[in-house]
Parts: structure tokens; sequence; C-alpha cells
């Protein structure tokens, strides 16, 4: 299971590498504005086509690239209602604290649990590899954050009812 | 703090620093919640400032619960049997409320420790008065017999407008909880936690504990409830209990923790979640400093550059104030 998902990992690496070279392009119908086009789709020649990464068919990321920005969303695993409960509890968290996060984007894209939007002025503030490095990070703490939250919540409800039931004794 | 314990805090304390105040006469006058269901109200007057009166509102009783003048069967007697001569019900209680008491505090004996003890059985008020009816039915399995003029199927208040079932038999006594949860975390994690009171019980350190089962569909112990008492969003939760669960000194035990178990497990979901957000917090912090790491370098010399001109500038003032 590790080995698939390190596998998992290193496409979306490999991919993030290939499709994160950004260039500053002013918007072409408005003087002076700049804006990430792979969101606002103004024309097709500024767009490339999209990349998607299937794990299966509960996990997948999706990479939408453009001249000046690329869009990462990805979907986390969740095998039953509890850790669908975390999960959401989770990235909603996480969501709300875009701003802290910068590359974050405050709404996942339909379908989609976490949406990253980079565009040409992150990848110049920030070392492109780190950056990439930031995102696999994520991906792998969303999951292992997960997994413990499940964890802990099933030690906790077996310490609670050990308690309870203890009295009766 | 893992077990809930029966005596009110708050209701303690006043009683204690009312008795140990002295004669301070000061009006006290406040209401508190305990649980989300039942309602104190607390009274001191400057006339009698050893003299309080207080007053429970109860959870509102659903329609299949039986209520006797408003309270719980055998809570009159449980009182007077509990309190003696310190309490004096008033009749009517007041508005709003199902039970006014008049608590005597010059009748109580001097002596420290018997004071405490009966000033902890005040404070725990709900216990006596909504345990009553789980106490007397308990107190018939531990002689083994089934109380006389009792239905096959009792259910006693336990929230607003929920009850518990108890279906009591000379050998055993079960006990079913219909559990409802209001928010949808709160169900999921409510409902793993049932599960694990299920589990736990297997365990070989446990083996003497009630049996313990949970049930999304209601048992069949609750045939021929009405619908509106069986829509239970977290499934139900049964508890045998059998006499030597309440032999002596284990009946009060029991009678407090059956009738605080949904209280519990819903204390121990927020508990959870409480814990989960310290957790969620502490990891959002680690990924920010990930994200800090991929900043250039470029950019963290400019912050540098600029925090060392600024302590510069400060280290002028300082010098030019000195001078």
């Amino acid at each position: 299971m590790a080995n698939t998902l390190r596998l998992y990992l290193t496409c979306i690496r490999n991919t993030l590498e290939a499709a994160m070279c950004l260039q500053n392009f002013p918007c072409q119908e408005v003087e002076r504005h700049n804006k990430p086009e792979v969101e606002l789709k103004t024309s097709p020649e500024l767009l490339l086509n999209p990349v998607l990464i299937c794990r299966n068919e509960a996990e997948k990321c999706l990479v939408e690239t453009s001249i000046n920005s690329i869009r990462i969303s990805l979907k986390v695993k969740q095998a039953d209602e509890l850790e669908n409960i975390l999960a959401k509890k989770f990235l909603r968290f996480l969501s709300m604290r875009a701003e802290a996060f910068q590359v974050l984007r405050r709404k996942p894209v339909q379908g989609y649990d976490i949406s990253f939007l980079i565009t040409n002025y992150h990848c110049e503030d920030m070392h492109k590899h780190k950056l990439i490095d930031f995102i696999v990070q994520f991906m792998e703490d969303i999951d292992k954050e997960i997994s413990e939250l499940k964890l802990s919540v099933n030690t906790r409800g077996r310490l609670v009812a050990t308690e309870f039931l203890k009295q009766f004794i | 703090m893992i077990l809930l314990q029966s005596p009110s805090r708050f209701l303690l304390q006043i009683l204690k620093d009312r008795v140990v105040s002295g004669d301070k006469g000061v009006d006290i006058d406040c209401h508190t919640v305990e649980f989300d269901d039942v309602r104190y109200h607390i009274q001191f007057s400057m006339r009698n400032p050893k003299v309080m009166v207080l007053s429970v509102a109860l959870p509102l009783a659903p329609p299949e619960a039986i209520l006797h003048d408003g309270l719980p069967l055998g809570a009159i007697d449980a009182i007077k049997a509990a309190y003696g001569a310190v309490v004096q019900i008033l009749d009517p209680p007041k508005d709003c409320f199902d039970l006014t008491m008049k608590i005597n505090l010059t009748k109580l004996s001097t002596d420290e420790e018997q004071r405490n003890v009966v000033l902890t059985q005040i404070a725990s008020v709900r216990e006596v008065v909504l345990g009553a009816p789980l106490k007397l039915l308990l107190r018939h399995l531990a002689s083994k017999t089934v109380a006389p003029n009792v239905d096959k199927l009792v259910a006693l208040v336990h929230r607003p407008n929920e009850s518990f079932f108890l279906v009591p038999q000379a050998d055993k006594v079960t006990v079913v909880y219909p559990m409802r949860f209001q928010d949808s975390i709160d169900i999921v994690l409510a409902t793993s936690f049932l599960q694990e009171f299920v589990e736990a019980r297997r365990t070989a350190a446990l083996n003497n504990a009630p049996s313990c089962m949970w049930s999304p569909v209601p048992p069949l112990e609750l045939k021929g409830v009405n619908a509106d008492a069986l829509d239970a969003n977290a499934g139900f939760v049964t508890f045998v209990v059998f006499p030597r669960h309440v032999e002596g000194r284990k009946l009060d035990k029991t009678v407090w923790s059956l009738l605080t178990f949904r209280a519990y497990v819903s204390y121990h979901v927020k508990c959870s979640e409480g814990f989960m957000h310290t957790r969620m917090r502490r990891r959002v912090e680690s990924l920010i400093q990930a994200l800090d790491r991929a900043k250039s370098d470029a950019e963290k010399l400019k912050k540098l550059v600029h925090g060392g001109s600024f302590r510069r500038l400060v280290c002028a003032n300082i010098n030019q104030t000195c001078i």
C-alpha cells in the first residue's frame, strides 16, 4: 500500500515539475490587468491540456495548467462515514485559513476536496522545487492526519466505554 | 475528568460558601442549567440568610413517560428519605418549575464531615428526583422481584422530550436508550463511540459488566412504542442489568450512570471534537512552516535587512533620548 502511495506521489511530483513553467502574462482584454488564466479561461491558446492522475476511484489529482497559473485539485480518500466527516472537517479548517497558505484556493473545484492556485508571482517568490515539495508533503500530511484522527477517536471511544462499564463491576 | 460527578458543582459551592461564611446576609438569585436539561433556580433572601429556596425544572416529558403531579414516580418519597428534616417541599412549586424546596441550613449538624455529606446530597438533587423511579425498579431487582403495579415497559424521561425505556423482570432489567444527536458530526462520532461500547464489553476484564448491544433499528423490547419515541439517529443502545450490578452500595452508582448515559456520551463527543481542533491547529502551523521554507532567500534577506535597519533606528532613538 505504501508503495502505491509513493508511485502516486512521484507521478504528481513529475507532472507538477513539468507543468510549473509559468511566465508573466497580462490580460489581453483589459489593460493593466493580470489575471490567472486557468480560472478565467479567456482564450483557448493560453490553456494546456489538464492532467488527471488517479490512484483509485476515491483518490485523484487534477492538474490544470495555463500560461501564467496552475490549478491543482485533490480528492482525498474517504473509506467510511467517520473518515468522510473527519476529512470534511479538516479540509474546511484548512480552506478557512487559505490566506495564511497563499497558494490555497478558498473554495475547491467542483468534485474535489481541496484546490491550490499557483500563479507566476508565487513562483517568483518561492523556489519551484520547494513549492512542489510543499504540495506533496501537504498531500501526505492530510492522509496521515485523517488516519490519526480516526485512530484517536476510536481510542478515546474505547477508553470512555471501558471507564463507563467499569463502574458496574 | 472522565466520569460525570453526581453533585452539581455550582450548587455545592454556593451551599458550602453559605454555610461557612457565617451570617453575611447577601441576596442571591441565580439560575443555572445542568447537562442542557435540568434548570435550577437558587434564592437566598436577606431576611433569612440561612434558608435557601431551590427550584428545579425537569426536562419536558414526552407523552410515553408517566409523571405523578409533574414529578417522576416516587420522587417525593425519595426526597424525604434523602434529606429528612433539612428540606421542606413547597406545594405548589414556583411557576415554570416542577419542584420547589426550602432548605434550612440551620438544621444541619455541626459536625463538618456529616454536614458535607448532607450538602453533597442536596447538590445531587438531580439524581434523587430523576433517579427515583429507576432506583425503585433496581431495588426490586436486587431482591429479585418485580415491583408491583409497574408496566412491562417503563419509559423514563432523561432529556427534553426524550425518554429511555426499561423492561423490568425478576432476574434482570433491560435498559434501552434511543440515541439522538442534533449535529451531523455528533451523530457520526457518537455512533462510533457506541460501537466501541460493544467492543469494550467483549474484553475479558469487563466480563462482569452489564452486556451491551448497539443496533441501528429498535430492538424487540420496544415493540408497540409509538414511532415518535423511536426516532433515533444514532441507533439504540441496550444494557442488561443483573442483580449483581445493583447489590448494596453499587445501587446509587448504577442509578447515576444509567441516568446520565446520554449526557456522558455527548460530553465525550464534544471533548473529542475539541481535541481534534487542537490537533488540526497544530497541523496547520506545521504546514505553514513547510510553505515558509519554500520562500526564496531573496525575500528572507529583504526581511532581514529591513529588521536590521529598524533596530538601528530604535538604537539611535534611545541614544538621543539618553543624551
